[in-house]
């Protein structure tokens, strides 16, 4: 850790954009409009806006690739607005949408351009070029020598992260990073990318014009409009639940609870419990335990405690029929790192109306049916009023 | 006399004058290298300066392109005033026709080079100096190596010409040649003259092939 801080800043800092104003000679309208904005250190902050709205300017002027025209950039407290755009940049991680890697320069090259501009020293460039690559997944041995055309699109992604860390930033800059890659991959980049930040803690303002992405990206989410004015900016629940106005609202588009149910997993909410009984007990047993709960059919378990039926009253009067025979096989299971939205899906798919929550060995542990999830949406909306009353009369800070 | 006839006689004169005609191959080597080593610095040095300005790239290509449609005969003779006779008059000219290739390569090559890889060059903290020198430079480069081919291989053929005024090189013996055509003698020395600057420049061709594989980099 000290060892990269030599020649950078903290391992995270806050960003403050105050009144930044970028207009282009010949255009009545400013591209950027007096955007004032604090970006807490350690977060992922989503720009996010429809095209044209300013967004990647605004970015772009943090690292002064676009000089603005007016207003100050404070990063770590310290006014960056006039300080040497070189040194600045090569203390901010930056990364394009096409990525950008140096064609002609190995992999191991490209990874250690800027500690090489820092002055290190080649084992220690050679020795972070490795680290890197492990972080991004990619076996050193195998990728250091390559050039970029022999990569996927994945792995050059994952490439142009690795560079943009290289010298241990503590802010990032990314404009749609994922939005030229397929959809399996970027679902499997995103993962990956918020399992670094959750180890590395960068303050990361992060562009892009898709809502679903800022939603499972971001600590917090800027919605901006025309001029890069903040039309809402706060944490996902916060927008979803409540939106500032009509454009916020349309913004999100209509699948807005839907979009909510992503943010709560299974883990987090409390589980209804269901009548069960084993596969080995007796049928007059089983049938007591139906009659005393309030549900239709009751849930078998094996002698591991995996669900493997459904069986209703009828079902275990077939005296005929062994019980792993009768009733509906359980399926329509989740485990507790999964959303809110997937066990919906899995309600929806199974014929009893709920879904099956098992641990990482399939034990059974509860069910999550409608009312699970009703409950779960109506807390994040308390809880997002109940905030805004807290702060209500305070001052807000441009947030 | 058939051409059958002139080019029987062709082996006998080689195996007796191969040494002057060698040394006179150097000289037309020499002409060539100095020529394309000072066209190579002009012509980069104007793309340089001028490949993200649209008017001034215009106008070097312009010029530059002028030169290369004077008369090569003229333009030699157009420098006795100024330059005198030989090397120097030679070289100069040699170097205004060399200038059109390399400028045009070197001003594409360095407009190919994608928007993207520039910018993330700037992103990381490259100077503007460094982002030409280690990114811009090597990416344009085998566009400008074959600028400096096109080059080569036309200034072998014109320096032939610069013999009209007392030039170094293979045109000597071509102009002797021309004057006496219609003898066996000034046969020799015209095809000798011209098959020693095809096999020069085909050579050349060759090791600039070489050279630009060499210097470009394995992943582009």
């Amino acid at each position: 850790m000290t060892e990269h801080e030599q020649g950078t800043m903290a391992a995270a800092a806050p960003i403050r954009l105050e009144s930044l104003t970028k207009r282009y000679p010949g255009q009545a309208e400013p591209a950027v409009d007096n955007l004032t904005m604090d970006i807490p250190a350690g977060e992922i902050v989503v720009l996010v806006g429809p095209s044209g709205c300013g967004k990647t300017t605004s970015l772009k002027m943090i690292n002064r690739i676009i000089e603005p025209t007016s207003g100050r950039i404070f990063i770590d407290g310290e006014d960056v607005t006039d300080v040497n755009a070189d040194q600045l940049r090569r203390r901010i991680g930056y990364v394009i949408q096409q990525i950008g890697l140096f064609p002609h320069m190995t992999i191991a090259e490209n990874i250690g351009m800027v500690p090489g501009l820092l002055g290190w020293s080649r084992s220690r460039i050679s020795q972070r070029v490795d680290e890197l690559l492990d972080l991004v997944g990619m076996e050193p041995s195998a990728y250091r020598k390559r050039y970029p055309k022999e990569l996927s699109g994945g792995q050059r992604q994952r490439v142009g992260v690795a560079r943009a860390m290289s010298a241990d930033p503590p802010v990032l800059l990314m404009d749609e990073p994922f939005g030229a890659i397929d959809p399996i991959t970027r679902e499997r980049l995103q993962n990956e990318f918020l399992r670094l930040q959750n180890d590395l803690r960068k303050t990361i303002v992060f562009v892009t014009h898709d809502i679903d992405e800022a939603i499972k990206l971001g600590d917090r989410i800027a919605i901006l409009t025309k001029g890069s004015k903040i039309a809402q900016y706060d944490t996902p629940e916060a927008i979803l639940t409540t939106p500032a106005d009509d454009f916020v609202a349309d913004f999100i588009g209509s699948g807005a609870s839907l979009k909510r149910l992503s943010l709560s997993r299974v883990r987090d909410v409390e589980l209804n419990q269901w009548a069960v009984g084993r596969l080995d007990d007796d049928r007059a047993h089983l049938r007591r335990t139906l009659a005393d709960g309030d549900h239709a059919s009751l849930l078998l378990l094996d002698e591991n405690q995996r669900p493997v039926r459904w069986v209703t009253g009828h079902d275990l009067a077939r005296s005929g029929e062994s019980l792993d025979r009768v009733g509906l096989p359980a399926a329509a299971t989740v485990e507790p790192h999964a959303t809110l939205h997937d066990a919906l899906n899995e309600m929806v798919t199974s014929r009893v109306g709920c879904a099956i929550v098992v641990d990482d060995q399939r034990r059974y542990q509860g069910i999550v049916d409608m009312r699970t999830v009703m409950r779960a949406i109506d807390e994040m909306r308390e809880g997002v009023q109940a905030r805004d009353r807290d702060t209500a009369g305070r001052p807000t800070e441009a947030v | 006399m058939t051409f059958l006839d002139y080019i029987s006689g062709v082996p006998a004169y080689l195996e007796r004058e191969w040494p002057d005609l060698l040394e006179l191959t150097v000289e037309h080597l020499l002409v060539v290298f100095v020529t394309i080593l000072l066209a190579t610095v002009i012509a980069l040095g104007l793309g340089l300066a001028t490949y993200r300005n649209r008017s001034g790239a215009r106008t070097v290509l312009t010029v530059t392109g002028a030169f290369l449609t004077v008369p090569s005969f003229a333009l030699f003779g157009l420098f006795i005033p100024i330059f005198g006779l030989g090397a120097v008059p030679t070289v100069v000219a040699l170097v205004l026709y060399a200038l059109l290739p390399i400028a045009r390569n070197t001003i594409t090559g360095l407009r190919s080079v994608d928007p993207a890889v520039v910018e993330s060059a700037q992103g990381m903290g490259l100077s503007r100096r460094q982002r030409l020198l280690r990114v811009e430079l090597p990416l344009a480069w085998p566009v400008i190596m074959a600028g400096i081919r096109v080059s080569t291989l036309m200034i072998v053929g014109i320096a032939a010409i610069a013999a009209i005024v007392n030039g170094p090189g293979l045109g000597g013996p071509i102009f002797q040649g021309l004057s006496a055509i219609g003898t066996q003698r000034g046969f020799n020395l015209a095809f000798s003259g011209t098959l020693f600057v095809a096999v020069l420049a085909l050579l050349l061709d060759g090791v600039l092939g070489v050279v630009s594989r060499m210097t470009t980099s394995k992943g582009l």
